[in-house]
Parts: structure tokens; C-alpha cells; sequence
């Protein structure tokens, strides 16, 4: 194995020493932190911090220079691998159990809720084009059998009556939904999610947050997100990361992140409490 | 009962199909001139090419300017191999598939990692090449004086113009059926995420090289099979059909048809190939002038991508939406 590591006791990601640069702009900065198992885990940081960055780094979207990626790899029910993903394609990334959202709904508007949740599970089917074309038993039947899985996860999320509606023209919140029932299609052990809360009211943010744990709860997964949303974030979140300016600002509870002087110079810099 | 069956998809590619082959028949009874035969035979098999570019430009959204090319690559060989090796014409048309899409994936994975303008740039230059090997290759496509070939026959029975009108109808309505499939599985469902976002697609697995040659290669098998089925209804080929002009009208096809639609796309080939010729030429005054079609085509697609960007097969759906308020207005009226 040209990859062998190690994590962290009880981890499925660390973040090493992650640097990115954007020309003289450096975007994150020798950022570490770790995601436990099961795990709820919050990202925080002013505007521009570099979150989503570090999000796009983790996944792949951006090559970081410098730190390393690790991820203990392998989809619910396959024996872990742990490895570096760094290098890695985009589009593996998912087959190896990590599954993302995006911070401005990238969903596909010609498409009905269901179809772009069966988006999600792309890499389940197997069938080849000509069994798909001719329709033979095998495309058939998995069609059918995660067309099921679809409107289970689409019922998860309480949007299973508009599974045949266009995504097109959907409001914004259940645009959010649609995203985070595509996430659940692949069965993965960690779900990262940019600023699932954005454009929501106090009352879908209030369901959004039990989502996340019921997802939390039931599939056994952890979860990485990104909130501006402090409500949410406090209330939520296992343990929590802030950064500043793409450094590192402190680790800890939500109680601990609160009172952390750091964290509340970051925040006071950029707006008046 | 009836409606249900009317709903079923594949039932209504069938009695399309049965529609469209009772073409002939009308002819011998005279209700349609023969000539009329011709014309929409060229719907069919233009047709088909114009789905194939659907799949790549409508679903997949990469662009392709090489349809011409690909088409008459497929029709010299299903050429070649009816009449210069007397093999079966099935045979013919196989390799007049087969060939084109290998050509097809090896244009592929050198262009596909381009997109936009330069795709197109790269495909129409790939279009030429063919164009100019079909020119200069004269011991097989017989160059600029072209290439005859004859009707096919199987089990001693050769097609005659009607015959080989109505099995092209069933190649055609074969060829929606599995378009049809393929644009509602999971392969059609990658292709709308690609060109939906692609970072979404990437980000649930898909490999955008991998379906990007896969929507090419469907693209480039589509038009080899027209070409074939093109050059067993006229029986000759000449390097003059394929050039540019045929890939454009094509793209035509699809755009004035609609996006993402199947008999939009085969309506969108009957306004291109069969408007012109059925009604446009027996206008008076205008109806000689060779410039028509084109000026006819260019208005409307310029009209359609204004008013229109979805095609003109939702021409019957906002129809009926129309009817319906209409219906209702009239009902409101009646109530007062
Ligand atoms: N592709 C890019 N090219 C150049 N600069 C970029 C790129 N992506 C991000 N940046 C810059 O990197 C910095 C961090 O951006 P990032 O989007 O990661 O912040 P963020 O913490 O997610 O902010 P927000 O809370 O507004 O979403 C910003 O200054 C941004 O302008
Ligand atoms: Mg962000």
C-alpha cells in the first residue's frame, strides 16, 4: 500500500497542517484539527475565514500544497482503509464514504426532487449502458430497489410528497433538503455540509438541527459543517473549530469556544455585538 | 383502460411509429405525393443523428460540430460493405456504427478535457479531416464522383423505396425506445447532473472524462447508423452531403425541436428537412428562390431561442394550457 497512515485514536478525518494558497493570499494557514467517529463537528470563522476552502481541500476540488488529508476510507458495512486522499480524483471521493453539500445549493433545476436525490447514488449502480438501454432485469431492479432508497431518504427529510415537483422551482429550504437526502443515498460515514442553515427562518433552522442529529443518530455517521448561525452551531455541535483569517483560533465545546477570548476578538473584529 | 395504455411510453413510440408507416400507403392512394416519401426519409435518418447530438448537447451538454463527418463515415461503409463485399446489409450497418464510435472515443479522450468553443472547434475539424479522406480515398468511396450502392436485401427479398421507408421507421422508433431508456436511467441522470453542475456531479462520483466520452461516443454511434441508413435509401454517396451545412442543420434540429426532448427532437427534423421541401417550395413568388430554407431555418431559430428556449415540442403542451383556461374562462362566463 503506497499510503499506509494513521490516524488519530478514534478519528475519521485529520486535518494536518493544511496550508492554500490563492496567489499571495493564503486562504487556510497550518490548520490541524480532527473529526471523531459519529461526531458532530463545527467549522467556524468570519466571512471569508477560509471554511470553505478547507471544505473544498478536504474533497479534493482544490490540491493543497502542503498538509496531508487523512481519512479513515471505506462506505458503511466495507472494512476501513485509512489513507491520505490528497492527489485523489474528485469523483472517488464519495465511493470512499465522505459526501458533501454545498454552500450556494448546487441541485439540478430541470430535474425532479427524486431524481437528483438518485443523483446521490450514482455510484451504486451497476448496470452498463446497454443493460440500461435494452432495460434488462439487472438495470431494472436496481432502479427500482434505489428508487425505493430515494423516497425513504426524501421521507427522512419530510419533502417526500413533492418527489415528482421539479427542483426548478422549489423554495430555497427545500432546495437545502433535497441536497442533504443526496448525501444520505451513498451511505456514507461522514457527511461535510456548507452552511446547511443559510437563507433558512428560526423555525426551519429549529428542524434543521434535529435533521442533523436524527441523520447523526440513524445512519451512525459524522458530520462536518460549516455555520454561521450560531444557535445552530452551539447547539448542535459535539465539539467546535474556530479560524481566523485561515489560522487556527481554538477547539473545544461549544461552551468553551463562547468563552475563548480568541474567538471573541476574531468575531469582534468583524461586527459590533 | 385505453388512457392507461395511451400513457405507456412505449406504446406511444409504437403507434407513433405505425403512423409514420403508413406513409407509403398514403402514397399509392394518392393522398401524398412519392416525392413526399423521400423527403421525410430524411427526417428519419437526419433524425436519428439530431437524437444522438440531443444526448451529447442537450443532456450531457457538450457541444459537437463533426455530426457530418461521422454520418458519412458510416455511409461509405455500410456502402462498402453491401456492394463491394457483398456482406448483409445488418452487417453493414454494425460496422458503420461500431467504426465511427471507436473514431468516436479516440477524438474523445484526446478533446473531451476542452469544452465550449473549443470542442466545437476540435470536432468540426475532425468533421473536415473525414470530409477530405473521403475525397481523396477514391479506390473506396469512388472521391468527388461518389459511391452507388443498391437497396438491401435479406433471405432473397430486397427493399424496395417503400419497404426500406418503413424499416426505417422501425429503426427509428427503436432508436427513440432506447434513447428513451437511456436518458431516463442512471446514465441519463449523470449526464443532466454534468451539465446541471458539474461540481455536483463530481462531487456524487460521477467522472465528468468518463460520461463526457460516454455522451460522445453515443453521439458519433447515433450518426453512424444515419449515415448508413441514409445510404441505403439513396443508394449513392458523395463527399458533397457531409459537410459542415449537415452538422449545423442538425444542431438546428435540436435547438428549433427542443432540448431534452425526443419527438421534439424529431420534430425539430421534420421543421428543418421537411417544412422547406413540403411547403415552403410551393409558396408562389417566394417558394423559387433556393435561399429560402435557409433564411426560414436561421428566422427560426432565432425566434425559437428568443420566445421559445425550450423547444417547439411544448408548442402543444402551452397549447393546451390555453385551451384549458380558455375553456374555463368560458365556463366563468356561462356561470355569470
Ligand atoms: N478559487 C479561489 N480563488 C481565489 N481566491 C479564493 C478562491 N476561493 C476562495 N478564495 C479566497 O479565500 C478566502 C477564503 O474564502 P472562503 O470561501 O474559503 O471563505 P469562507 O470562510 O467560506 O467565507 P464565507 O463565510 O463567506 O463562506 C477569501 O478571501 C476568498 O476570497
Ligand atoms: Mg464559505
Amino acid at each position: 500500500m503506497h499510503n499506509t497512515v494513521t490516524l488519530p485514536e478514534g478519528c475519521i478525518l485529520s486535518v494536518e497542517n493544511l496550508s492554500m494558497h490563492f496567489g499571495g493570499l493564503k486562504a487556510v494557514d497550518d490548520l490541524s484539527f480532527a473529526v471523531k467517529e459519529r461526531e458532530i463537528f463545527g467549522l467556524i470563522g468570519p466571512n471569508g475565514a477560509g471554511k470553505t476552502t478547507v471544505f473544498n481541500c478536504i474533497t479534493q476540488f482544490y490540491r493543497p500544497k502542503e498538509g496531508r488529508i487523512l481519512f479513515n476510507a471505506g462506505r458503511k458495512g466495507e472494512s476501513l482503509r485509512p489513507m491520505n486522499l490528497v492527489g485523489l480524483p474528485v469523483h472517488r471521493i464519495i465511493r470512499l464514504g465522505m459526501v458533501r453539500t454545498f454552500q450556494n445549493v448546487e441541485v439540478i433545476k430541470e430535474l425532479s426532487l427524486i431524481d437528483n436525490v438518485l443523483i446521490g447514488a450514482h455510484i451504486k449502480f451497476k448496470a452498463t449502458v446497454l443493460e440500461q438501454a435494452l432495460k434488462l432485469p439487472r438495470a431494472r431492479r436496481e432502479e427500482k430497489a434505489i428508487s425505493e432508497k430515494a423516497v425513504e431518504a426524501l421521507d427522512f427529510l419530510g419533502i417526500a410528497d413533492r418527489k415528482d415537483l421539479l427542483a426548478g422551482g422549489q423554495p430555497y429550504g427545500v432546495l437545502k433538503k433535497v441536497e442533504l437526502a443526496r448525501t444520505l443515498m451513498s451511505e456514507p460515514r461522514l457527511i461535510i455540509m456548507d452552511e446547511p442553515a443559510a437563507g433558512l427562518n428560526d423555525s426551519e433552522t429549529d428542524a434543521l438541527a434535529q435533521s442533523i442529529r436524527k441523520i447523526r443518530d440513524t445512519f451512525g455517521c459524522a458530520v462536518l459543517l460549516v455555520e454561521h448561525d450560531m444557535r445552530l452551531v452551539m447547539d448542535v455541535c459535539d465539539r467546535i473549530c474556530a479560524i481566523s483569517f485561515g489560522k487556527f483560533l481554538a477547539l473545544g465545546t461549544a461552551r468553551e469556544i463562547q468563552t475563548s477570548k480568541l474567538v471573541q476578538e476574531a468575531y469582534l473584529g468583524e461586527e459590533e455585538e | 383502460m385505453i388512457a392507461k395504455i395511451y400513457k405507456n411510453p412505449y406504446i406511444r413510440f409504437i403507434l407513433f411509429g405505425v403512423l409514420a408507416a403508413m406513409v407509403p400507403t398514403l402514397a399509392d392512394w394518392g393522398v401524398i405525393r412519392f416525392g413526399t416519401i423521400t423527403t421525410l426519409t430524411q427526417v428519419i435518418y437526419f433524425g436519428i443523428a439530431a437524437l444522438g447530438l440531443n444526448l451529447l448537447l442537450g443532456y450531457s451538454g457538450s457541444i459537437s460540430l463533426g455530426t457530418a463527418g461521422f454520418m458519412g463515415l458510416g455511409a461509405y461503409i455500410a456502402a462498402y460493405v453491401l456492394s463491394d463485399l457483398n456482406m448483409s446489409f445488418l452487417l453493414g450497418i454494425l460496422i458503420a456504427i461500431l467504426v465511427p464510435t471507436a473514431i468516436g472515443i479516440l477524438v474523445g479522450l484526446v478533446s473531451l478535457r476542452i469544452s465550449g468553443l473549443y470542442l466545437a472547434i476540435a470536432t468540426l475539424c475532425v468533421s473536415e479531416i473525414l470530409l477530405e479522406s473521403f475525397r481523396q480515398a477514391t479506390d473506396i468511396t469512388g472521391g468527388m464522383s461518389g459511391k452507388r450502392t443498391s437497396f438491401p436485401s435479406i433471405f432473397g427479398y430486397t427493399f424496395d423505396r417503400a419497404s426500406t421507408f418503413i424499416f426505417l421507421v422501425a429503426v427509428l422508433v427503436l432508436v427513440m425506445i432506447l434513447t428513451y431508456n437511456l436518458v431516463n436511467s442512471h446514465l441519463g441522470r449523470a449526464f443532466n447532473a454534468m451539465r446541471g453542475s458539474e461540481v455536483a456531479a463530481q462531487a456524487m462520483g460521477v467522472n465528468l472524462l468518463k460520461y463526457r466520452l460516454i455522451a460522445f461516443a453515443l453521439a458519433t454511434a447515433y450518426a453512424g447508423l444515419a449515415g448508413a441508413l441514409c445510404a441505403y435509401y439513396i443508394r449513392a454517396v458523395s463527399p458533397t452531403q457531409w459537410s459542415l451545412n449537415l452538422s449545423l442543420l442538425c444542431l438546428a434540429a435540436v435547438v428549433i425541436g427542443g432540448f431534452r426532448s425526443i419527438y421534439g427532437t424529431v420534430l425539430g427534423a421534420f421543421v428543418v428537412w421537411a417544412v422547406p421541401d413540403l411547403f415552403l417550395k410551393r409558396l408562389p413568388i417566394i417558394g423559387d428562390n433556393p435561399a429560402i430554407p435557409f433564411i426560414f431555418n436561421g428566422v427560426l431559430i432565432i425566434v425559437v431561442i428568443m420566445f421559445y428556449p425550450h423547444g417547439l415540442v411544448h408548442i402543444t403542451h402551452d397549447a393546451r394550457k390555453l385551451l384549458n383556461k380558455l375553456k374555463k374562462r368560458g365556463k366563468g362566463d356561462a356561470d355569470a
